[in-house]
Order: structure tokens, then C-alpha cells, then sequence
């Protein structure tokens, strides 16, 4: 006679799983210094800049604070996500023997990172509201839903500079690759700006637009009249929020197997077509500046 | 009556390069402890690394707990049965331990908060580190680290527990109160541990397997490997040449391990360590061994 080994309820999705794990990842975002002093830094430059608004509303316009949460919550946020992503390393195959996989654990790291988007739209709410307060009027050079969208992709880039360190983290193995990783965003957000001081035309709007972080606003000079950049800020917060989902899509593919790899490259590549076409959009208006 | 094996391995081979790490391995585990013993290089890591899913045999069937880890989801239902302590387990060193363990937990998805803390609390415990469990991993000494990485295997209480040397760098004391656990564990779950102490496994174990270059050279119970040394080890008062090993003793005498005692010596009882260099052979690996 053979008795047969005792089983428990064999579920093949433990509900809660995933849900449980973003929630602890969550908390250590939230708990990350760099993340909090990013926070900080934000918070002290968007007052600062708010009250300078008074002062000099005709050369200024809150669609140029776009690169504070871009930077403090995005760009710090490579770091901060690199980190978390490769701590677990540490432990060896621990983790690796769970039964949350590696594709469950990078899915609960890219939902964390929507920890900053939290900050990042209080960010665009205090920006309105003391707009509102002060009376501060705006420059009829960017719509309202111009403008929008450009604050709006300030808090994109504060969620996609996290998913991009899960990214880096899943796929490069060498050690720095998280700075190495910021100083290349940084680079190419800083080519974008010089782009800005080109003439304008198409390709320069393309080069300017391709960049994850950039700003809208610019002058030819200090003390110059201060411009609006060519294109579609509308389809370039499209554009960037594919390339958050590009980074996630990537970022779940280590690791990944049989069926479930083949969709997740399937995903990948429609989400990067859609993404050149959206950037393509972004492009497409006249690259000609408009005084602000 | 007999119990379905927990683990079934036929033919099971891996090889790294121009290495075979395992060399066609037949092996069933049933519930109880089994001592895992071989030199360095012998393979048991690799089949740990096996065992625990993490590592994938080039050839040979593999079964745990009456499944094939195939797919996903039967990889996923095998992993809710099982614990594993890694040989080399680093830690995320800004964790405390017991966040450390808690983490683990989610990750073999105990969802419910309040039940995975008494579990985090339960496990801690059972190490002994209840009271440290506040304290970052930072600070605590490598002998605390380890009883903390056995911690999260025995979350749960696995049925299947694999251990790759879980008293490395844990204290004597502590090492007794390690075998109580895991002699607990061992009576309703399938224990493999591996590891270089078979004091360890005389101590704890009702079978024993010896990997060498990949194979199994014994797989049977201690006392038969024990008994294969009776009359091969002597005391004399000094060491036999043509012993396999010798070592002077603390009372001054020498401890003889070789094929046969010779005649008008004085034969002594054997250990389970007498027995294993014996089983290697090996003059040369048994010397280091001794030495």
C-alpha cells in the first residue's frame, strides 16, 4: 500500500501575492533616504520658484518647473529603484527558490515606483493652487492643455526614472551600473537642452523630444525674451508614458519562459511602435518657437 | 507501508564546461533526515541547487513532492513546499532580521500580515533570535546571520527542507539546539543536509548518502556506513604508515583509521568520520581530510 504525500491547497496564483510584495516594496521607497532627501529638495526649489513666479510672470511660466520632479523624484529615483531591485541579490538563491518568481518580484518593484507619483501630483496641485492664490497671470503662449500636459510629464518622469532603475538593475550585472545609468539619462537630458539653442527645425525638435527629461521653456540669452519650444507637448507625455511601460515590459523580461516570455515580447514590441508613432506626433506641429 | 518519495531523482546529470558536477544520480528521499556528505567538489551543492529549482539538470527526470517541476505553476506549487538554505546566502545588510525573514515570507506568500509576523516570530524562535530580531543584519555575527537564513527555510514549515551546511560558523551550544530543531522537522518532513560535520549527521541522521566526483558512492543508513569500519580503526602509541589516516589524540595516543588493524593493536570503537575517509579511499584527499 502507498500513501500518498500530504498536499496542501495548490492555488495557482496565491491571491494577495503580488498585491502583498508592492506594498512591502512601497514601504522601503518610501523609507529610502535619497528618495526622501529628493523630496525635500523639491519641496524647498518648488516654493522658492513659485514666489519668484510674482516677480517675474513675463519671463517665466510653471510649465518650465517640469525638471524638478524630473530630476529630484526621476533621476534620484534611478538610484533608488536600482538599489531596492538589487538588494534581494545579496540574499543568492533564497529568493530564487520562493514561489514568487522573478517576474511577480520585478512587478511588485515597478508598482513601488509609483511611490513618488504620489508627491509628484501634490507637486502639480500646489503648482495650480498658487498659481490661483497669487493671481499670477500666464502667458497665452502655451494652452491650458499644453500646459497641463507639460507639468503632467514632469510627474511621468518622476515614475519612469524608478522603472528605469528596475530596468537597468534586471539587465546590466556590472557594479555602478545604476550611476552609470543616471549619468546617462542625465547626459541625454542635457543634450535635449542644448538641442534648445540650435534653430529650430524638425530634427532638432526630434532630438529635443526624444529625451525622457527635458523643459519646454528657454531664452536665447539671460535677460533674452523667454520662448516655448516646438511640439506636441500632448503626444510627448504620450510618448513618455509608453517608454514607462517599454521599462516595465523590459524589466519583466529576465528570467521570463515559454508562453508567458513570447507575450511579453510581443507587448514589448507594440508598445515601442506605438512609441515611435507618438514621438513621430510630437514632432509633427511646427518646430517654430512661440514667444512666451 | 510505504510513503511516496518526497524527491526522485533517475539519471540525473549536470555538467559545467568540461566538469560533471553530477553523474547520472538515482536518489528517493522519504520523509526523515538524510545526511548529505562528500568532499569539496563532490557535487552535493549542485544537487541541492537542484533540488531547490534554482539550477536545472542538463539530463535525468526529476520529481519533488509527486510533481516535475515543468512549468511555472508546477514550479510555483512545489516552491509553497519547500525551505532552502543556500551554502553562500548574503544579506541585504540595511534589513533588520526579522524584516529580513519578513520579506521572505511574502515571498512564499503569506499575505495575511498579522499570520506572517507570528510565523516571522515562530521561526525566530526557533533559532533563537527572537530577541535580535530587531537588530540590523549589520550587527549581528556571522554565526546570528546563519541561524537567520535557516530561519526563513523552516517558514511554514516546509515538507521539503533543504539545507546546504546550516551549522557553518554556529557555535556548539547553538549547534545542539539546531539539531532539536531540525530533528523536529526531520519527523514530518523530508530534511537533506548537507554538509562537512558528520557529527552533524551521526547525531541526526537515520540515512546517509556520500557524493564523490558526482556519484553516490554509499547510500544506506549510519550505522551500516559505520559498521564498515568496525576493526579499521585503531589507538596505538604511535602513527601507523600504512594507516589511511593517523592523528595524535589529546591523551598522546594515536588514533589509526586504515584497511585493517593489525595484530596486537588495540581496536576502538569507529566514528561516522572513520567510516567516511575510509569510504573515500582516497590517500591523498583522506590525509588532507585528517590533517
Amino acid at each position: 500500500m502507498t500513501a500518498g504525500l500530504a498536499t496542501r491547497p495548490a492555488a495557482t496564483v496565491a491571491p494577495g501575492a503580488l498585491r502583498a510584495l508592492a506594498v512591502l516594496e512601497a514601504r522601503r521607497y518610501l523609507r529610502s533616504p535619497l528618495f526622501l532627501a529628493g523630496l525635500g529638495v523639491l519641496v524647498w526649489s518648488t516654493v522658492v520658484a513659485t514666489g519668484d513666479f510674482r516677480h517675474n510672470a513675463a519671463s517665466e511660466d510653471p510649465g518650465d518647473l517640469v525638471l524638478l520632479p524630473a530630476f529630484f523624484l526621476g533621476l534620484l529615483g534611478v538610484v533608488v529603484a536600482y538599489r531596492m531591485t538589487r538588494t534581494l541579490d545579496a540574499s543568492g538563491e533564497a529568493p530564487d527558490a520562493a514561489p514568487s518568481d522573478r517576474f511577480r518580484r520585478t512587478a511588485a518593484l515597478c508598482l513601488a515606483c509609483l511611490v513618488p507619483a504620489v508627491p509628484a501630483f501634490a507637486w502639480i496641485g500646489w503648482i495650480y493652487v498658487a498659481l490661483a492664490v497669487g493671481r499670477i497671470p500666464l502667458s497665452s503662449a502655451i494652452t491650458p492643455g499644453a500646459r497641463a500636459a507639460i507639468l503632467l510629464s514632469g510627474a511621468v518622469c518622476a515614475v519612469g526614472g524608478p522603472l528605469f532603475g528596475v530596468l537597468v538593475a534586471r539587465w546590466a550585472r556590472f557594479p555602478g551600473a545604476g550611476l552609470t545609468a543616471v549619468v546617462v539619462l542625465a547626459g541625454w537630458a542635457l543634450l535635449a537642452t542644448v538641442s534648445l539653442a540650435l534653430p529650430p527645425s524638425r530634427a532638432g525638435t526630434l532630438l529635443h523630444l526624444s529625451a525622457p527629461f527635458t523643459g519646454w521653456v528657454s531664452a536665447d540669452g539671460p535677460r533674452r525674451p523667454a520662448w516655448v519650444a516646438g511640439g506636441s507637448p500632448g503626444w510627448y507625455l504620450a510618448y513618455l508614458v509608453l517608454l514607462c511601460g517599454l521599462a516595465v515590459t523590459a524589466a519583466l523580461l529576465p528570467g521570463t519562459t515559454g508562453p508567458r516570455r513570447r507575450r511579453v515580447l510581443q507587448v514589448l514590441g507594440a508598445l515601442a511602435v506605438v512609441a515611435i508613432g507618438c514621438l513621430g506626433l510630437a514632432v509633427l506641429p511646427d518646430p517654430a518657437r512661440v514667444p512666451l | 507501508m510505504t510513503v511516496d518519495p518526497t524527491v526522485e531523482l533517475r539519471g540525473v546529470t549536470k555538467r559545467y564546461r568540461d566538469t560533471t558536477a553530477l553523474d547520472a544520480v538515482d536518489l528517493a528521499l522519504r520523509p526523515g533526515i538524510t545526511g548529505l556528505l562528500g568532499p569539496n567538489g563532490a557535487g552535493k551543492t549542485t544537487l541541492l541547487r537542484i533540488l531547490a529549482t534554482v539550477l536545472a539538470s542538463d539530463s535525468g527526470d526529476v520529481r519533488l513532492l509527486g510533481r516535475a517541476p515543468a512549468t511555472p505553476e508546477l514550479l510555483a506549487e512545489i516552491r509553497r513546499r519547500m525551505g532552502y538554505l543556500p551554502q553562500e546566502m548574503g544579506f541585504p545588510l540595511g534589513f533588520s532580521g526579522f524584516a529580513f525573514v519578513d520579506y521572505m515570507a511574502v515571498l512564499k506568500e503569506w499575505t495575511a500580515t498579522d499570520a506572517r509576523h507570528d510565523e516571522v516570530r515562530r521561526v525566530l524562535g526557533l533559532v533563537d533570535l527572537q530577541d535580535v530580531g530587531a537588530k540590523r543584519l549589520r550587527t549581528l555575527s556571522g554565526g546570528q546571520r546563519r541561524r537567520i537564513a535557516l530561519a526563513q527555510a523552516l517558514l511554514g514549515a516546509p515538507d521539503l527542507l533543504l539545507l546546504d551546511e546550516p551549522t557553518t560558523g554556529v557555535d556548539p551550544e547553538q549547534r545542539v539546539a539546531l539539531r532539536q530543531v531540525l530533528s523536529a522537522a526531520g519527523e514530518r518532513s523530508t530534511v537533506l543536509l548537507s554538509t562537512h560535520q558528520t557529527e552533524d549527521v551521526a547525531a541526526l541522521c537515520d540515512r546517509v548518502v556520500v557524493l564523490d566526483h558526482g556519484r553516490i558512492l554509499f547510500d544506506g543508513a549510519v550505522h551500516d556506513l559505520v559498521a564498515t569500519a568496525v576493526g579499521r580503526v585503531w589507538m596505538a602509541d604511535a602513527a601507523d604508515p600504512h594507516a589511511r589516516a593517523a592523528w595524535r589524540t589529546g591523551s598522546g595516543r594515536h588514533r589509526n583509521v586504515g584497511q585493517a588493524a593489525p595484530a596486537g593493536s588495540e581496536p576502538t570503537e569507529p566514528t561516522l568520520e572513520d567510516a567516511y575517509l575510509l569510504l573515500l579511499g582516497n590517500a591523498g584527499r583522506v590525509a588532507g581530510v585528517a590533517a
